[in-house]
């Protein structure tokens, strides 16, 4: 089995499971539709072709949570065009400043198809919502090894300044949210499995998704304190800068 | 498929103003490389790229359509134009049942009119549930469809080759704010167009916290013995570098517009049109929100714009770690660029085939003088790059 890296950094992502209407939230995670969603359009894949989805869908799925961003509300009016009389107003939320990454595991030429599909996509790429570029190009690597070993291998994709605050810990503990493998027993269920992008019925099926943590070396760890026994406290004596005055 | 996409990057330095407010009336924030920001959102400034179109007519009116749910008269009175003979209720009847055929939208008297009439009151017009947008081009092309099938119009559009006509009208030559910014059909899925312009929040290159201005007003009205203030309040504002960024699939772009709205002109020429409007009305523009009160009228310092086969690249991550100017922010930010975008580019981009071009104002935007060929002015811009889409599109693949 080969498995697709990708980085999922930027100032602003979302990922709705279960938004509608005026009120669009965010998982505090990339959704497997979300992320197909992407692929699909790095393919140019018409958004009524589900032949071509259910081959991504049937990709199996997981994301490390590298750097967990915070949640920003955002609101937003809108004006009829003709009339100008306002529209409902609507809300949406946004994960700021959060990096993750995504794993996809299937067969390999697939993959190796879908990641120069990320190099020159068809439709420009975005996190969730089409105002949510990507900061850096999401793809990282396809890797012959299985989806967690390559979310456990994959190095700490945090920014510097996330890494320094946490500083302390040598290595880092990362949740990751992926599909259960045969035999596993199932997790938490989702409604993200997408099944059809078509305009006029859209649907997604339940997945179950398995919540666990990998440990990952922190790049940027300082050296712990070395106990003050091991550094004999230097001599200091400030009137030794003072010369002594003589009569 | 031939790939080609458009990006744009701007540096804008903006006084203290509140662009874009959320509903406490404070400008919109976000927090990056774990500090709070400046936040103009996306849709702010892609209604302020729009709406300067058609203030500043960068577009013949022709190119832009109209947006209405009354159709049926509009095409009814081409329908007249084009033939004399077909005219009144009859070019009513056939407008409705073309964009019937074309769209799959329901086009009927709203019922309160049409009851209305049966009261005796006016014949009430067919009109379309939602706001339909349709191009000149459109308009014509169903025109002449109505007309050839006036005889008996229904058995015409039930001709498969017909009714495929009908809809190839409706589906491409798109209005150019249509190709550029999307169009959403809510009962009719098929006549959906994808937006060729992605254009990301605009976030500050640095911390921004935001700041509230508290203000007394006098009653000129009042005596001497009526002391104090007639209203007091707080407006709250911030003053930023914003960092802005668009993408634009040019490809897409060249889709949505078909062939084009003049029958003359080379396949190109809408599309080049259509690609040097939106970069000089994106980097003109500006959101309107308490312009008055603050008069923050800017434009950007600098500009850098790539032309690209690849996939576009947002430079954000520059600012990740926030800019901390001691002259102010944009010298900083400019530095910051100057050695993101060439390590960038080295590592992801595509130096071969992508052209760059930059435009700047000032000496500390000095440094990013050699990221690509330098405009003089952004009318020089426009123009080359306007170019070398034409250009790009007229290559085979």
């Amino acid at each position: 089995m080969s498995v697709l890296v990708l980085r999922l950094a930027a100032p602003l992502q979302a990922w709705g499971a279960s938004a509608r209407f005026v009120r669009r939230t965010t998982e505090s995670a990339p959704t497997k539709s979300g992320v197909i969603g992407m692929l699909a359009a790095a393919q140019g894949l018409d958004r009524d072709d589900d032949a071509g989805l259910s081959r991504l869908a049937a990709l199996r799925f997981g994301v490390r949570i590298d750097q967990p961003g915070t949640r920003v509300r955002d609101f937003q009016t809108a004006h009829h065009a003709v009339t100008g009389k306002s529209m409902p107003l609507s809300e949406r939320f946004y994960l700021a400043d959060a990096v993750f990454v995504a794993a996809l595991e299937g067969e390999g030429a697939f993959l190796d198809e879908l990641h120069t599909a990320l190099r020159a996509p068809v439709h420009p790429l975005f996190l969730g919502r089409r105002s949510c570029p990507p900061a850096l190009p999401v793809e990282l690597a396809t890797r012959d090894s299985s989806l967690l070993q390559a979310l456990r291998d994959e190095p700490w994709q945090a920014s510097g300044w996330y890494q320094r605050l946490r500083g302390k810990e040598h290595t880092v503990s990362l949740s990751v949210l992926r599909e259960p493998v045969q035999g596993e027993e199932h997790g938490d269920i989702l409604r993200d499995q997408p099944l059809s992008f078509a305009a006029a019925h859209r649907r997604h099926a339940l997945r179950s998704v398995v919540s666990t943590t990998v440990e990952v070396p922190n790049p940027r760890a300082v050296a712990p304190r070395v106990p003050a026994a091991a550094h004999p406290v230097p001599r200091h004596e400030p009137f030794d800068a003072v010369e002594e005055e003589t009569l | 498929m031939n790939r080609i996409f458009l990006d744009v990057h701007a540096l804008q330095t903006v006084p203290p103003s509140n662009l874009n407010r959320d509903d406490t009336g404070a400008p919109k924030s976000a927090v990056y490389g774990g500090v709070p920001r400046a936040r103009v959102s996306s849709q702010a400034w892609k209604r302020a790229t729009r709406t300067y179109f058609g203030q500043e007519h960068l577009l013949d009116p022709s190119e832009l359509g109209v947006r209405t749910k009354k159709v049926a008269e509009v095409l009814a009175a081409r329908i007249t134009a084009l033939d004399p003979a077909i005219d009144g209720t009859e070019a009513l009847q056939l407008a409705a049942e073309v964009i019937q055929g074309a769209t799959g939208s329901k086009i009927e008297a709203p019922k309160r009119k049409a009851d209305a009439a049966k009261d005796g009151g006016q014949e009430a017009a067919p009109e379309s549930k939602y706001l339909m947008f349709l191009s000149a081009r459109q308009l014509d092309g169903l025109a002449a469809l109505a007309v050839e099938g006036a005889a008996d119009i229904k058995t015409y559009l039930k001709d498969k080759d017909n009714k495929a006509r009908a809809r190839e009208i409706a589906d491409t030559r798109h209005s150019v704010d249509i190709a550029l910014f999307g169009r959403m059909v809510a009962d009719s899925a098929d006549f959906n167009v994808d937006a060729a312009v992605q254009v990301a929040h605009a976030i500050s290159v640095h911390r921004v916290d935001n700041e509230s201005d508290y203000y007394t007003a006098v009653d000129d009205q009042n005596t001497d013995a009526e002391s104090g203030a007639g209203m007091i309040g707080t407006v709250d504002f911030n003053s930023s570098t914003l960092y802005r960024y668009a993408a634009l699939s040019v490809h897409q772009l060249a889709k949505n517009l078909g062939e084009g709205l003049r029958e003359e002109e080379p396949r190109t020429a809408p599309v080049r049109r259509a690609v040097e409007a939106f970069v000089q009305s994106f980097l003109e523009s500006l959101p309107t929100g308490k312009i008055n009160t603050f008069g923050n009228h800017t434009l950007p310092d600098a500009v850098i714009v790539k032309l690209r086969t690849t996939r576009p690249i947002s430079y954000v991550a520059a600012f990740e770690e926030p800019v901390t100017g001691e002259n102010g922010h944009l010298r900083g930010a400019v530095d910051r660029l100057a050695q993101y975008v060439p390590d960038v580019e080295r590592t992801y981009g595509d130096e071969e085939s992508t052209l760059s071009w930059v435009l700047r104002v000032g000496p500390n935007t000095e440094q990013l003088a050699g990221l690509g060929t330098q405009a003089h002015r952004l009318s020089d811009l426009v123009e080359a790059v306007g170019q070398a889409v034409a250009e790009r599109l007229d290559k085979p693949v």
